[in-house]
C-alpha cells in the first residue's frame, strides 16, 4: 500500500524505525516523478536544510569516489553529531535504460555508520529530470538531518554537469595520466567548477596537469572579465591571478590569494588514496561554507521559487495538452481556428476551462492522482 | 514519466570470498534487462548489505556466495530485513550451493536460488516474476 | 632451396586450394559457423601451414628443453626424468580433520601437499571475529595460532614432503608458523621445501583476499624474499598466479600478460629493496590455469615461458639460467566445471590435465567432478588424482618432450599469444606499472569485459557447454556431497579459547609491540612475526597490529 507523500515526510523526519525507509521511499518518488518536488518543498518548508551541498565531479578514473569517501570520513570526524548524505550519480545505459551503479563499492565502510546516508542515482538520460530529482533527494536528506550532502557525478555529460550545478559549490577533480582530465579542460567544463582538485598528485604528470588547468582557468577568467568590464588588455593582465596550488606536495605555502581573488577558483593538489591533502581540502571547504552559507540558503530559496514556477508551467502544459490532444488528435480542436469558425482566444478559453473541470473531476475520483 | 521503469536491485557479496565474476555478470545481465542495479562489491557483512538496500530503496537483494557460508549468511540477511521492518524486499541468491540446501534456504525466506550455469534469461524471468508486475509509479 | 622459397610455394598452393576445392565445397556445404574461435574468443584459420621462422630461427625462438628461451620446457629431460608433482589442493574444517586428509592423500600417492586455508585465515581474522561468521573451516582449514599449525602437520615429516600453501596477505605469518613447526620436529629451515602463493597483486585484481594496501603488502613480500634467500633457501617465495585471473574471466593471453606484469612489479620491488636479481629470481614460481581448449592452452604455456625468459634477460639482465626459467604449477579450470551432469567434469578435467602436461607443467592439481557444487568428497578427489596417474603411466604423452612443437598451428598460436601478452604488458607499463593499473581499475575492467563476452556467448548459445545450454538433461544429479560439519566452528572456537588461556599474555603483547614497531620502521618483519608466532599470537592479532600501521585496502569499481 503506497503511503502518501505527506505521511512519508512525517515518518522520515520522526526518529522512528521507519525513518530511513520513508526517506529512501521519498527519494524514489523524487527521482521517478521529479515534478513532485514542489509538493515536497511545500510539505517540508519548516524543516532544516543541509548547511552545505557540495558537488563533486570529475572524469572516470580521477579518483573522485575515493576523494568523496575520504571527505566523508573527514566531515564525520568534524561533526560527529550530524548526519552526512552522499548522492552518487552514474550514467544509465542509453540502450536498455538500465544502470549498474558501483559507487558504493568504494564507500562501503560508511554503510553501517548510522550517520551516513548514501543514495545511488542513475542519470536516466536527459529526459529523466535528474537535476530536479537530485534536488528532491538532497531535500529529503535535509529532512533526516544531513548537515552536509555530497553530490558526486561523472563529469562527462551535460546532465551530470547540471546536477553538479544544483549544488551550492562544485569541486572538479582531475588526475594526471588520464586523457579524460585533459578532455574536460578542453571541453570547457571548467566553467562548472568553483574549486579544482588535482588528485593523485604523487603521480608523474601532476605538475603539468596543474599548469594546464591553471592556464585554462586563466583563459576563462579573462573571458569572464571581458564580459564584465570591456577594457584594455593591460588591465586584465594585472588582474590575472597566478595561483599556487594549495594542499599537499606544495612547496609554497598557500599564499592567501583566494581570499583576495575570491572569484578565482582555488586549486588543490592531493592524493586521496594516500590520505594526503584531504584535511586541508576539508578546511578550505569549511571556510568557504562559513562565509557563504547564508548566500547559498538564499540562493536555494530563489532556486526553489524558480523551480516551482517551472513546475507550474510544466503542469499547465501537461494538463492543457491532455485536453487539446497530441499532434494528430489536435486537428479536431485546431481546425476551426484555421477555417475561421472559432477565434484563437475563444479556443484558449474553452481548452483551459475544460482542463479545470477535468482536474476537479479527477480529484473527486479516489485512487487517482 | 509514464514509461515503465524497472525496479532497483542490489547485488551484494556477503562473507569473505572474493569470486565476484558471477555477481558482476548477473549485475550486467540485469542492467541489460533494464534494471537499475546497485553493486556493493565483495566482503560485505549482512548488516552492510541490508542498510545499503534500505537506503537505496531497492525491490530486491541478490546475494552471491561461493565459500559455502550461504546457510548462515543468506538467512541472516532475511532476518535483518525483518528486524528493520523491510521484509517486503525480496531476497534471492546464487553461487556454489548444493541442491539439497536450496529447499532449506527457501524455507528461511530466500525467494530464489540460482546455481552455476543458470541461463541469464532464466534469472531475469525469475526476478521479473518475483517482483510481479511491479512498476515504478 | 631455402625454407623461405619452400614456404612461399606452400602459400601459393594454399591459395589454390582455398579458391579451388575449398570454395567448391563451401558453395555446397557451408561451414557450421562463420567464425571458429578458441575458448578465449580468438579467431582461428581453417588450416595452418609452415612458417619459415620455425626452422630459420629455431635456436632463438624454440631452442632445446632446459635452454634459453625455454619454449620447449625448463628441464633437459622433462617427464622422462621425473613426472610432474601430483599435488592436490586440500584442506577444510579443523587442523585435525585436514591432517587426516593429507595423510590419506600421501598414502594414495600424491607427491606434494597443497594446503587450502579458510577465508578468515587468508584475510587475517580469527575464527571468533565477527567478520568470520559462517566462514570458519569452509573453503579450507582454519588456522588461528601455531597450535593449529602443529595439529595440521602432526606425523607428517616436513623434511620429506614439499608443501604448497595458498596464502597471500597473511603469507608471512603462515610461513613463520611452518618454520616453527619444522623446528619443533627438529627440521632446519634450510631443509624445508615448498611454496607460498604470496601473490598479493592478483588478490586486488581477481581473488579478493587482500587486507593491506599495495605498498605495505609489497614490502611484506620483499621482506619474505630477503629472509628466505638467507634462511630458507629452497623455499619458493612466491607463486605468481594467473589461475585466479583466468577464473575471474580473462582470456588466455590476459592470463599470461597480467601475470607476467605482476611478476615485473614484484621483481622491481625486490630490486628497489636492494636484492640482486639472480639471488631471488630462481625462487620465483608461477601458477596457471588449464582450460579445455587444449591447443590454446599448450600454446599459452609455451608463450609464457618464452616471454618470461626474454623479460628476465632483456629487461632485468638476469644471467643465471635458473632466473630465466618459468616454472609453473597448473590447476584445471574450476570455472569450467558444471553443476549439471557432474560426471562430464571428469572428461573436462582429463582434457585440461592433458593440456597442462603437453604444455610442460612442473606440478598439477586436477579438480574433482563435484566442485561446482561443494568441496570434493574423498572419492571424487581419488578419481581426479587417478586421472593424472593415467596420463603419466598409460597415455604415452610423457615419452617425448614438447610433442606439439612444430605443429604449424601450435607454433603460430604460441607466437600470437606471446605478442598479445607482450602488448598487455606495454599497456600496464603505460599506466605507470601494475599497482597504478590496478588502482585505475584497468586490469579488473579488462577481465570483467572478457568475462561478460564469454558469458554472453554462452547465454546466446554461440558457445556450447554440454549439459548446460545443449544436451540438457532434466534429472537432478544424484550425488553424495562433502559437507563441513556444523560443529566445526564450535570446535575451532574452543581450540582458540584454550590457546588464549594457556599462553603467556605478557609475552604475546610484547611480541605484538615489536611487530608494530618494526612495521612502523623499515626493518625486515619476518623475525618479529616469527617471535609473535612462537608466543602463540594469533593470525588475527598479528594482522590487526599490522593493519593499525598499514591501513586496510578497499576495492573500487569503475
Amino acid at each position: 500500500m503506497e503511503r502518501s507523500l505527506v505521511q512519508l515526510v512525517c515518518d522520515a523526519k520522526c526518529d522512528g524505525p521507519q525513518s530511513l525507509r520513508s526517506a529512501a521511499r521519498l527519494m524514489s518518488i523524487m527521482t521517478d516523478q521529479p515534478q513532485r518536488l514542489a509538493e515536497l518543498l511545500a510539505n517540508s518548508r519548516d524543516w532544516p536544510q543541509p548547511r552545505l551541498v557540495l558537488g563533486i565531479t570529475g572524469a572516470p578514473g580521477s579518483g573522485k569516489s575515493t576523494l568523496t569517501d575520504h571527505l566523508a570520513t573527514e566531515f564525520r570526524k568534524r561533526h560527529p553529531q550530524q548526519r552526512l548524505g552522499i548522492v552518487a550519480v552514474d550514467p544509465s545505459s542509453p540502450f536498455t535504460g538500465g544502470a549498474l551503479l558501483g559507487d558504493r563499492v568504494r564507500m562501503m565502510r560508511h554503510a553501517t555508520d548510522p550517520g551516513v546516508f548514501i543514495r545511488s542515482l542513475a542519470s536516466r538520460g536527459r529526459l529523466g529530470g535528474l537535476a530536479l530529482g537530485a534536488k528532491g533527494v538532497v531535500r529529503v536528506m535535509g529532512l533526516i538531518g544531513c548537515d552536509v550532502v555530497i553530490v558526486e557525478t561523472v563529469g562527462v555529460g551535460q546532465s551530470e554537469v547540471e546536477i553538479a550545478q544544483s549544488a551550492d559549490f562544485v569541486m572538479v577533480v582531475l588526475a594526471p595520466g588520464h586523457g579524460d582530465s585533459v578532455q574536460m579542460l578542453k571541453a570547457g567544463l571548467m566553467e562548472a567548477g568553483d574549486m579544482f582538485v588535482v588528485n593523485k598528485a604523487d603521480r608523474p604528470g601532476a605538475a603539468q596537469l596543474h599548469q594546464q588547468l591553471l592556464s585554462a582557468l586563466q583563459t576563462s577568467w579573462m573571458a569572464r572579465l571581458d564580459l564584465a568590464h570591456p577594457a584594455s588588455d593591460d588591465v586584465h593582465r594585472a588582474a590575472l591571478p597566478s595561483q599556487h596550488p594549495h594542499g599537499t606536495k606544495c612547496d609554497l605555502p598557500p599564499d592567501g590569494r583566494f581570499e583576495n581573488d575570491a572569484d578565482f577558483p582555488p586549486i588543490f593538489l592531493c592524493s586521496a588514496s594516500n590520505h594526503e591533502g584531504v584535511r586541508e581540502l576539508a578546511d578550505a571547504i569549511e571556510a568557504i561554507t562559513a562565509r557563504k552559507a547564508d548566500d547559498w540558503r538564499a540562493g536555494r530559496h530563489q532556486q526553489a521559487l524558480e523551480e516551482i514556477r517551472q513546475a507550474v508551467l510544466e503542469e499547465v502544459r501537461r494538463r492543457v495538452s491532455e485536453v487539446i490532444g497530441a499532434n494528430g488528435a489536435s486537428a479536431v480542436r485546431t481546425l476551426p481556428v484555421l477555417t475561421g469558425e472559432v477565434s484563437l482566444k475563444n479556443l484558449v478559453d474553452e481548452v483551459m476551462q475544460e482542463s479545470v473541470s477535468r482536474a476537479s473531476r479527477a480529484d473527486r475520483q479516489p485512487g487517482t492522482q | 514519466m509514464s514509461a515503465v521503469r524497472k525496479a532497483r536491485l542490489l547485488i551484494g557479496k556477503p562473507g569473505l570470498d572474493g569470486h565476484d565474476r558471477g555477481a558482476k555478470y548477473v549485475a550486467h545481465v540485469l542492467r541489460d534487462a533494464g534494471f537499475e542495479v546497485i553493486y556493493t562489491g565483495i566482503r560485505r557483512s549482512p548488516e552492510q548489505i541490508v542498510d545499503a538496500a534500505i537506503q537505496e530503496d531497492v525491490a530486491a537483494i541478490g546475494l552471491s556466495l561461493l565459500s559455502g557460508a550461504h546457510n548462515v549468511l543468506f538467512p541472516r540477511v532475511v532476518e535483518l530485513l525483518r528486524e528493520r521492518q523491510a521484509e517486503d524486499i525480496v531476497v534471492f541468491g546464487g553461487g556454489t550451493i548444493p541442491p539439497k540446501d536450496v529447499p532449506k534456504l527457501k524455507a528461511l525466506g530466500v525467494a530464489a536460488v540460482f546455481t552455476p550455469g543458470t541461463p541469464a534469461r532464466e534469472i531475469v524471468e525469475t526476478i521479473d516474476g518475483l517482483l510481479g508486475a511491479r512498476q515504478a509509479v | 632451396m631455402s625454407t623461405i622459397d619452400a614456404t612461399q610455394r606452400i602459400d601459393s598452393a594454399l591459395d589454390q586450394w582455398t579458391s579451388g576445392p575449398v570454395a567448391k565445397t563451401l558453395a555446397k556445404f557451408p561451414e557450421q559457423k562463420p567464425q571458429f574461435l578458441t575458448a578465449s574468443g580468438k579467431p582461428l584459420e581453417r588450416l595452418y601451414t609452415p612458417d619459415a621462422r620455425v626452422v630459420d630461427e629455431y635456436r632463438e625462438r624454440l631452442g632445446f628443453p632446459g635452454q634459453y628461451p625455454f619454449t620447449r620446457g625448463v628441464q633437459p629431460t622433462m617427464y622422462r626424468g621425473r613426472f610432474w608433482t601430483m599435488r592436490q589442493y586440500a584442506g577444510f574444517a579443523t587442523a585435525e580433520e585436514s591432517n587426516k586428509r593429507y595423510r590419506y592423500l600421501l598414502q594414495q600417492g600424491t607427491t606434494g601437499l597443497s594446503v587450502a586455508f579458510d577465508l578468515p585465515t587468508q584475510i587475517g581474522y580469527d575464527s571468533d571475529d565477527g567478520m568470520a561468521t559462517g566462514e570458519v573451516g569452509k573453503v579450507g582449514v582454519a588456522i588461528d595460532s601455531l597450535a593449529d599449525m602443529e595439529s595440521l602437520f602432526r606425523e607428517i615429516p616436513l623434511d620429506k614432503v614439499s608443501t604448497s600453501m595458498t596464502i597471500n596477505s597473511t603469507a608471512a605469518i603462515l610461513l613463520a608458523m611452518y618454520i616453527v613447526v619444522a623446528e619443533k620436529q627438529g627440521v632446519k629451515p634450510e631443509q624445508l621445501d615448498g611454496t607460498i602463493q604470496n601473490d598479493i597483486l592478483k588478490e586486488y585484481i581477481a581473488r579478493g583476499t587482500y587486507r593491506f594496501p599495495p605498498q605495505p603488502s609489497l614490502r611484506l613480500i620483499s621482506d619474505i624474499f630477503a629472509y628466505c634467500t638467507e634462511h630458507v633457501p629452497n623455499w619458493n617465495t612466491i607463486s605468481i598466479s594467473g589461475y585466479h585471473i583466468r577464473e575471474a574471466g580473462s582470456t588466455a593471453a590476459e592470463e599470461i600478460g597480467f601475470t607476467l606484469a605482476d611478476a615485473i612489479c614484484y621483481i622491481e620491488t625486490a630490486l628497489k629493496a636492494g636484492l640482486k636479481i639472480d639471488d631471488f629470481a630462481p625462487r620465483l614460481a608461477f601458477f596457471f590455469a588449464a582450460h579445455s581448449d587444449v591447443f590454446e592452452e599448450v600454446a599459452k604455456f609455451r608463450a609464457a615461458r618464452r616471454l618470461y625468459a626474454r623479460i628476465m634477460k632483456e629487461r632485468f639482465g638476469a644471467t643465471n639460467p635458473k632466473s630465466l626459467m618459468l616454472r609453473f604449477h597448473t590447476q584445471t579450470g574450476g570455472v569450467t566445471l558444471t553443476a549439471q551432469q557432474p560426471d562430464n567434469n571428469v572428461v573436462r578435467v582429463t582434457l585440461q590435465a592433458l593440456a597442462a602436461v603437453l604444455g610442460g607443467t612442473q606440478s598439477l592439481h586436477t579438480n574433482s567432478k563435484d566442485e561446482a557444487l561443494a568441496l570434493p568428497t574423498e572419492d571424487a578427489v581419488t578419481v581426479a588424482l587417478r586421472t593424472q596417474q593415467i596420463l603419466a603411466h598409460e597415455s604415452g604423452v610423457i615419452n617425448t618432450i614438447d610433442p606439439l612443437a612444430g605443429s604449424f598451428f601450435v607454433e603460430k598460436l604460441t607466437d600470437e599469444l606471446e605478442a598479445e601478452a607482450e602488448e598487455l604488458i606495454r599497456e600496464i607499463d603505460a599506466h605507470g606499472g601494475m599497482v597504478a593499473a590496478i588502482e585505475q581499475g584497468f586490469v579488473q575492467k579488462r577481465i570483467e569485459q572478457s568475462a561478460y563476452r564469454y558469458g554472453q556467448s554462452i547465454d546466446r548459445g554461440e558457445r556450447v557447454i554440454v549439459g548446460v545450454n545443449k544436451f540438457v538433461s532434466h534429472e537432478e544429479p544424484q550425488m553424495d556431497l562433502f559437507e563441513v560439519s556444523e560443529s566445526t566452528t564450535q570446535r575451532q572456537l574452543d581450540n582458540l579459547k584454550q590457546v588464549r588461556r594457556r599462553r603467556d599474555a605478557a609475552i604475546v603483547n610484547e611480541a605484538l609491540e615489536v611487530v608494530k614497531k618494526t612495521a612502523q620502521g623499515a626493518g625486515n618483519l619476518m623475525p618479529a612475526i616469527l617471535a609473535a608466532v612462537r608466543a602463540y599470537a594469533t593470525v588475527g592479532e598479528i594482522c590487526a597490529t599490522l593493519a593499525d600501521v598499514f591501513g586496510e585496502y578497499t576495492e573500487s569499481y569503475q
